[in-house]
């Protein structure tokens, strides 16, 4: 039988997945913005699951308006990616030097 | 059946007006020709005022929950929205004057500030997760937005990206922690889980587990050490209009998040959070002030001065008292007072297509304007901690309460990065009355912008005099809200 | 093994590659793609615990809409292959070690311990009269009608952001106007000419075999 933790173990490895994928892929922009919405996946799951397993509708409620803010935040990342090609025609964080820390 | 009501409406009808108004601001944006947008800009400020009308008919102390606990509104929401619009009433006016002078002027600065408004707004008032992170969003994504808004800047670009970057993985962690809790209590209602959480036992691994990626998310926000590593690029990137926005008004929705999420919610978890806030405070006030001194970019150099006042900040919330609470949020507002005057001083020191932000820049500033110099030197030994100023009674407030519950260590190792911090502001202080000035052009400035800064200098001078007023404010709204839940 | 638990696995398998794929795919296409895969997974993990309503807006909107964006924006900006592929594999060591070492601590604290079939076990299912769509819309509209109107707030700052940012007007550049497409009328759109056929003096004489043409009619 399938339960709560089987789920919850398969969303913490999907958020180390893209834990991992923003490590690794550190100078591509686009494939990060991807990272996080495996990280938003993960969390969607968790949420999900827990409001299947509480038998509690606000997880779901939850899930909708993540997947809402998910979609605006993808469209002003892109647009600043964008933004950004257009100035430095390179996506590649580690090119973008004039500011250092 | 939970509809909402005429209470639920009167209880959230500056948010509902604000929401409107900058709709309408908006539209009228959209077919105004001016281009000084003075128009846009007089809605924006005109919605300010009646966001600050509508707080004040409605100001007492007794809590209101509405929409089915989704929202709250009490003392604290009250005080906090009022600090907001005032504060961004005045980052609006240096923001015109700062758009003039780069000849930069568009209305979609004043909307979208706007939203990130309402969103600080919606911070304030939120008793439930989800209200909390559409408010949070509401204010981030307007932010990142506005980073990005000088279109042909690569600068701005690049630090729009890595705020957004940073903030969206934040919020990623932010929301992880929150489902945990959720998981661990049942209830996303912050007053539900609070109820939760003081019935679980506190070695709770779950609702811990869950706690260090919420204090992680809030952390990343707030730009503590060692999640502050978006904080200099943006401010150094950023034009310094929208840097002036973001580095002092979200302080005090960061704030609200902080009592909100930890206080409100998990405040029966205090002992464990407050060691995970120990080490954030500890940390943002060492790197803040000691890195702040190798930095050459005022700009850079501010946003490392107030990664520790962050720091500062997270001492009065750890200690877990309602006075410190008090002197958290009187240290949140004296901080944005000196922000925005310091900010202000450098937008009206840039000119078209330059933006005085070396320190070489400000060299003999008191042989161009010994006046302008005065306001920057009040902002200075005000952010030192330097008494009679308005900082020194926003520092002393917090150590005390610190001492207050015993960590006088943490109090100890405040005041000896206070000390070195003094250093770097001292510098500006000695560039600007000790050093020939490299540049000779006359600073000009509306008269606005002219009374606006000497008033903000002003007011760091008189309230440094006369602190009680606002500090009493402060202490009244944690005490009363005592009184009522007593 | 039961139906459900052989779903559970096969879903979650696909799942987990398909994110891996994304995360060490060079090509953006490819790890778009593969983040496609992954949403159409997950959307039939959420199926099994019963969120229908969720499943699929998740393929509808995110698939639908969110990722067609980002491919979108993928395929408008050029990107350098070469240039992004460089620190890869100097960078994965440290990412296979930071997603163990996470694993290994949440699966500790999710794991079946405290989230296993005691308390968290079997959950009746819903009847066949069950309607999450109508259970979801009930809460959305009531108790949660605040934090929807802030969602569509959110939507509108997108939007403005959006177009602040990237909307430019070139002098020069056609544009159409979809008041005028819908305006126009049968009668301006076409007009039959008559006229008297012509010679063309430069007309080419068709000496190509048929079967090499390679221009293919339409």
């Amino acid at each position: 039988m399938i339960v709560l933790s089987d789920y919850l173990i398969l969303a913490a490895i999907l958020f180390a997945l893209s834990v991992a994928g923003i490590f690794i892929n550190r100078k591509n922009v686009l494939i990060l913005l991807m990272c996080i919405e495996l990280m938003l996946l993960a969390v969607n799951i968790n949420f999900v699951a827990f409001s299947h397993f509480l038998n509690d509708i606000a997880g779901q409620v939850f899930v909708f308006f993540i997947l809402t803010v998910a979609a605006a935040e993808a469209a002003i990342g892109l647009a600043i990616l964008v933004v950004l090609f257009r100035n430095r025609r390179t996506i590649n964080v580690e090119d973008l030097g004039s500011l250092k820390g | 059946m939970n509809l909402p009501g005429t209470q639920d409406y009167l209880a959230a009808l500056p948010e509902i007006v604000v929401a409107t108004l900058a709709c309408i601001v908006l539209l009228i944006d959209l077919w105004s020709n001016d281009r000084e947008r003075l128009l846009t800009w007089l809605a924006t400020q005109f919605t300010l005022l009646v966001g600050i009308v509508l707080i004040i008919v409605q100001l007492s102390t007794d809590v209101t929950y509405a929409f089915a606990g989704t929202y709250v509104k009490d003392i604290l929401s009250d005080v906090l929205k009022l600090f907001i619009f005032i504060g961004a009433g005045v980052a609006f006016l240096y923001m015109r004057e700062y758009l003039r002078i780069h000849n930069e002027m568009k209305g979609e600065y004043f909307t979208l500030g706007l939203f990130a408004v309402l969103g600080m707004m919606v911070l304030a008032s939120a008793s439930h997760m989800i209200t909390l992170y559409l408010g949070l969003e509401l204010l981030s994504l307007s932010l990142y937005a506005l980073v990005a808004m000088r279109r042909d800047s690569a600068q701005s670009a690049e630090a729009a990206m890595k705020y957004f970057m940073l903030g969206a993985i934040a919020s990623g962690m932010l929301l992880y922690g929150m489902s945990m809790i959720y998981g661990a209590t049942g209830s996303l209602d912050l007053r539900e889980v609070a109820d939760a959480v003081a019935q679980a036992r506190s070695d709770d691994l779950i609702l811990i587990f869950g706690l260090v990626f919420i204090v992680a998310g809030i952390a990343f926000k707030l730009g503590a050490v060692p999640f502050h590593m978006w904080a200099p690029d943006v401010y150094q990137g950023a034009p310094t209009a929208v840097t002036l926005f973001l580095a002092t008004v979200p302080k005090l929705a960061a704030f609200a998040m902080l009592m909100r999420l930890l206080v409100d919610g998990l405040g029966p978890l205090h002992d464990q959070w407050q060691g995970m806030l120990i080490i954030l405070a500890v940390l943002s006030m060492a790197i803040g002030n000691l890195v702040a001194i190798a930095q050459e970019n005022i700009r850079r150099m501010l946003a490392y001065s107030t990664i520790s006042h962050v720091g500062f900040l997270l001492l009065g919330v750890l200690s877990g008292t309602d006075q410190g609470y008090a002197a958290a949020l009187f240290y949140t507002v004296v901080y944005m007072i000196m922000g925005l005057g310091a900010f202000g001083v450098l937008v009206m020191l840039g000119r078209a297509g330059f933006e005085a932000d070396r320190l070489s820049d400000i060299k003999g500033l008191n042989q161009r304007s010994p006046w302008l110099a005065g306001v920057m030197l009040v902002m200075m030994f005000s952010m030192a901690g330097v008494p009679p100023f308005l900082g020194f009674w926003a520092k002393f407030a917090v150590l005390q309460e610190v001492v207050a519950v015993g960590l006088v260590w943490l109090a100890v190792a405040a005041v000896v990065f206070s000390i070195i911090g003094a250093f770097y502001y001292l510098r500006i202080v000695k560039l600007i009355y000790f050093d020939e000035a490299e540049e000779q052009a006359p600073i000009r400035g509306s008269s606005p912008m002219r009374v606006m800064v000497s008033s903000n200098g002003l007011v760091v001078l008189l309230f440094g005099l006369f602190p009680a007023p606002l500090l009493g404010i402060c202490i009244a709204v944690f005490t009363r809200i005592e009184l009522v839940i007593g | 093994m039961g139906i459900e638990k052989f779903l559970f696995y096969f879903f979650a398998a696909i799942l987990l590659v398909a994110a891996t794929l994304v995360i060490t795919v060079r090509n953006p296409v490819r790890a778009a793609l593969s983040l496609v895969l992954a949403f159409f997974a997950s959307a039939a993990l959420w199926m099994l615990l019963e969120a229908e309503f969720l499943a699929l807006v998740l393929v509808l909107v995110y698939v639908g809409a969110v990722m067609v964006l980002f491919l979108f924006v993928v395929m408008m900006i050029d990107i350098d292959l070469a240039q992004v592929k460089e620190g890869f594999s100097r960078m994965l060591p440290a990412g296979i070690a930071v997603a163990v070492g996470l694993v290994v601590v949440m699966a500790v604290v999710v794991g079946p311990e405290h989230f296993g079939l005691e308390g968290f076990g079997e959950v009746p299912r819903h009847g066949a009269d069950y309607n999450n769509t109508r259970e979801l819309g009930m809460a959305l509209f009531t108790t949660f009608v605040y934090p929807f109107e802030l969602a569509a707030l959110i939507l509108l700052v997108a939007i403005v952001a959006a177009i602040a940012l990237t909307l430019r007007r070139r002098p020069g550049t056609r544009h159409q106007n979809p008041a005028e497409q819908v305006a126009v009328n049968a009668a301006e759109r076409v007009r039959v000419v008559k006229m008297a056929a012509e010679p063309r003096d430069d007309a080419p004489v068709p000496t190509a075999e048929p079967g090499e043409s390679k221009e293919e009619p339409r």
